[in-house]
């Protein structure tokens, strides 16, 4: 399987075992049970201890991308993971999350909350990859908290994904921050639902919320975006969804709340099929009909990351 | 014979778009068809390179001796057919050049460049995306020749193109096809393909059949700019009428 453990990451895990914890120059690394007990400041976010998670506190710049994975190896383990990633003030930081499964058939679950904090003028690229075996249950639970004109980058991208897959994210954004979050499903034999609240918070605050979601092979997949306007800011939602064959069923629901009446709110729903046009052209470029589906899907899925 | 059409007769939906098609193109000939809008000049490109959105009611294309009439376009593709489409779909997400690449049997993209065709902006730009209606016909013709046919259709490459880059497209397809040893089919309506290529052979297709062919493309020419395509039906080349 393709993504495998990968060598050079800054925190590894694998199944409940932390594999390697590197230090980074300007940034704290531990487990999130450690960073519960040496940091009293955390436990605002934990709330209580956790088992099993990491912790980064980037307080300096660092200029090459954090990198953590999570893998799942062995026969129906049970991942329950906890993590914070907090960023000081004024940083520009590239974080890359890795989860995956190492094996075929594993039958095991991959819970992961976690809480991202952008301090102050903070600027971070969240990059999110999910590559699973067919089997797996998995669950992913976001906050993040931008503050004041920090910008925030989500790329989430799942070509390989699991049987169950349930995926929240939270965002909480003040004044003058921005955010610009992309999903990307690949599902095949999946059932999936994606829930996203953006609450703009702070006076001109911006966000844009785009998924992309690919349902083949009997896929089930929902995708239930919201947008809250508390105050005068912009949010567009940007929801697209693409039937590979006649078994699968996307549903997707945008949804936008204003309460302040400069606030601007748009939303855009779309699901179609893969194109008969579109087949034959790339087939008349010698693209078997598989090929010239899979080039559809990946150009639909990449166009925005 | 390189490709021959026999008594083609195609439907899309009840409709008969094609009633009675004929005729062969050698290797190595230059082609013209000829014809008014709507007379079925893109749905016979379509059916050469294989869509199968239109249904072939009757007869036949063979291409290299073989009959062509059920492949798939890949298949049809690999057997030596291009097809420039006259409007190419948008496919998006997908970048031009790794698409170029994809499909590509050689190297020509700084022979290209030679050309002063400009094409930086197509490379860059997903496929048939944000392009003018000039650049996607500049893009259909070096798909075609990434492809390497041993015919190559091009289906109105000689609208929405000026002049000045019709010409150099027109030195393209001689250096790049033409002198490589391809025949080439091109369909036109306003003829502007003419001023640059002397075709061994010029078709003229009126209401689903082809009504003339002739060697004296120029004679063609005056007739339809005077009479018409209509009056093309009553002309001296009546004769010619395959």
């Amino acid at each position: 399987m393709a993504m495998k453990n990968v060598k050079n990451a800054n925190f590894l895990q694998i199944d409940h075992e932390v594999q390697k914890i590197s230090k980074v120059k300007g940034a704290e690394i531990l487990t999130s049970p450690e960073a519960y007990q040496k940091i009293p400041w955390t436990r605002k976010f934990f709330l209580e201890k956790p088992n099993e998670g990491y912790f980064i506190w980037v307080k300096k710049q660092v200029d090459l991308p954090l990198l953590t994975c999570f893998s799942l190896n062995t026969y129906k383990t049970q991942q329950n993971l906890e993590n914070l990633l907090v960023i000081e003030k004024g940083l520009k930081i590239k974080s890359n999350v890795i989860c995956n499964a190492l094996k075929e058939n594993l039958c095991a679950s991959h819970k992961a909350k976690g809480k991202i904090v952008l301090k102050e003028g903070a600027r971070l690229k969240y990059s999110h990859f999910h590559w699973w075996g067919s089997k797996e249950i998995i669950e992913s639970d976001y906050e993040f908290y931008l503050g004041p004109n920090s910008q925030l980058v989500y790329n989430y991208k799942n070509t390989h994904s699991s049987k169950n897959l349930f995926f929240r994210t939270y965002i909480e954004a003040e004044k003058k921050s921005d955010l610009n979050l992309n999903i990307n499903l690949l599902g095949k034999n999946t059932k999936a639902r994606f829930e996203e609240v953006l609450k703009l918070k702070g006076e001109d605050s911006r966000g844009i919320i785009r998924l992309r979601l690919v349902a083949d092979k009997k896929s089930e997949i929902e995708g239930m975006s919201k947008i809250f306007a508390l105050n005068k800011s912009i949010g567009h939602l940007d929801c697209q969804g693409l039937l590979i064959n006649k078994d699968s069923k996307i549903s997707l629901i945008p949804n936008l709340v204003c309460e302040n009446k400069k606030a601007q709110l748009t939303h855009e729903a779309s699901i179609g099929k893969v194109s008969e046009e579109e087949l034959t052209y790339l087939r008349t470029r010698g693209l078997t009909e598989k090929q010239a589906i899979d080039l559809i899907v990946s150009g639909f899925l990449m166009k925005w990351t | 014979m390189l490709l021959e059409i026999k008594n083609l007769k195609v439907k899309f939906g009840d409709k008969e778009i094609l009633k009675g098609v004929n005729f062969n193109i050698k290797p190595k000939e230059k082609v013209v068809l000829l014809g008014p809008n709507g007379s079925g000049k893109t749905v016979l490109a379509q059916v050469i390179a294989g869509n199968r959105k239109y249904k072939i009611n009757q007869g036949k294309i063979v291409f290299s001796h073989k009959d062509i009439s059920n492949l798939s376009p890949e298949k049809i593709t690999k057997m030596g057919i291009s097809l420039a489409w006259q409007a190419p779909p948008k496919i998006p997400g997908v970048k031009f050049q790794d698409f170029l690449s994809k499909i590509s049997k050689s190297k020509i993209i700084n022979d290209i460049e030679n050309f002063d065709l400009k094409i930086s902006s197509i490379l860059e730009n997903e496929l048939n995306t944000n392009i003018s209606g000039g650049e996607k016909k500049i893009s259909e013709l070096l798909q075609a020749i990434v492809l390497k046919p041993k015919l190559a259709i091009f289906d109105e490459i000689d609208s929405g193109l000026d002049m000045k880059n019709l010409k150099r497209v027109c030195q393209l397809i001689e250096k790049e096809l033409l002198k490589k040893g391809a025949a080439t089919l091109f369909i036109t309506h306003n003829g502007h393909i003419l001023n640059y290529f002397k075709p061994d052979k010029t078709l003229v297709m009126v209401d689903g059949k082809i009504i003339c062919q002739s060697k004296n493309y120029q004679q063609i020419l005056k007739t339809i700019k005077k009479y018409g395509y209509e009056k093309c039906k009553k002309c001296q080349f009546s004769s010619n009428r395959p």
